[in-house]
């Protein structure tokens, strides 16, 4: 019967649990860690492709335009498309214990922290605030140059800072969320 | 990719004498079946590569222990939209005891019972209940938790007794 289960009695009990090993092979761990590389790879590869291709369109858009205004404004998204890319090659990324140094709940705590801040302040400032000045000042400046062009760059502009508007508060909300599970987690550590 | 030359001779050693505690572990993390298993994975991926730079300068069961936690507690924070499901000890006491009617012997009732009260508790209590459960000792359990030794018998005395006091109480209202 279940009550008669003594302490010792729970660990033989929880023993019983894994009747069904899951089977994996060295080779397909090794082709799941090339494969988990690769994605990284791949996937730096696109960021920076993109914002290369900003960078190039931007690049020859500060050659060829007529105003010193939208000179300064490819300039800065140049600036701004560059630093997305060093901000990504750089972002640290998810790192299990390699020196037996971090124990679990911290490196659990160190997860949400790194979450936190890619949300709020130093995350957001770092990647999106310098690259909105760019674009806005180069449409600003394109449209007083082309007055014909005005009405289309002014939905454009709309649209931008609505998105700009709206990824703020979404990610402050997100490290509210994750501050307050820092918290917790603070108060479970500390009790 | 340069490979530890002991790194696969330490996973097929992890595999072998640690295969099934790592399995009972992800019971402990996922109470669903596919997520359990990608979760199992998911650890042995890792543990893979973290032998690349193992230096065996703690014990082996420490290691493998510290990076499945790891790993598990991380799938939990990476899971924005679902909010862990966590609670105290006391709240543990003030509920109803789990009962899971699918079960058809006694053996599987209490470890349906076990399992889901093990699966509620709070991180920290979690990790040192599981430790309890395969028999770490108390040592091992503070490098893996970064509690103190004596904090880690504190807390595990006082888990446990609300454990089978749970566990009990369900087995007579299971009867």
């Amino acid at each position: 019967m279940p009550s008669d289960y003594l302490p010792d009695d729970l660990k033989h009990l929880w023993k019983e649990l894994a009747s069904n090993p899951v089977e994996v092979s060295p080779s397909q761990l090794r082709r799941e860690a090339q494969g988990l590389e690769r994605g990284v790879r791949l996937r730096n590869s696109f960021v920076t492709g993109v914002c290369c291709f900003i960078i190039a369109a931007y690049g020859f858009f500060a050659f060829l335009s007529k105003t010193t205004l939208e000179r300064i404004g490819s300039v800065l998204s140049i600036a701004g498309a560059a630093n997305v890319v060093v901000q990504f090659l750089k972002r640290p990324t998810r790192k299990l214990p390699d020196s037996g140094a971090i124990e679990s709940i911290r490196f659990y705590r160190a997860e949400l922290e790194r979450h936190r801040d890619f949300h709020r302040g130093k995350g957001i400032r770092s990647w999106l605030l310098p690259f909105l000045p760019g674009p806005i000042l180069f449409n600003v400046a394109f449209a007083l140059d082309r007055p014909m062009f005005a009405p289309i760059i002014a939905l454009q502009m709309v649209v931008f800072l609505i998105i700009a508007a709206v990824i703020v508060p979404l990610n402050l909300r997100m490290a509210r969320r994750y501050e307050r599970r820092i918290d917790a987690l603070q108060v479970t550590h500390e009790r | 990719m340069s490979a530890n030359p002991g790194q696969e001779e330490y996973w097929r050693q992890t595999a072998r004498e640690y295969g099934a505690a790592l399995e009972r572990l992800a019971w402990a993390y996922e109470p669903d079946p596919d997520r359990r298993r990608d979760l199992v994975q998911e650890i042995h991926l890792a543990l893979w590569r973290s032998f690349e730079n193992f230096d065996a300068r703690c014990s082996l069961r420490t290691w493998i222990y510290r990076v499945a936690h790891n790993v598990a507690i991380s799938r939990i924070a990476r899971r924005r939209r679902v909010e862990p499901v966590f609670v105290t000890l006391e709240d543990i006491e003030g509920q109803p005891c789990p009962q899971d009617v699918e079960k058809t012997t006694d053996s599987q009732k209490a470890l349906g019972r076990l399992l889901a009260l093990v699966q509620q508790l709070e991180l920290i209590d979690r990790q040192l209940m599981m430790a309890y459960l395969e028999d770490l000792d108390a040592e091992t359990m503070s490098q893996i938790t970064g509690l103190s030794v004596a904090n880690v018998w504190t807390r595990i005395h006082r888990i446990k007794n609300v454990l089978i006091r749970q566990f009990h109480a369900g087995g007579t209202h299971a009867k």
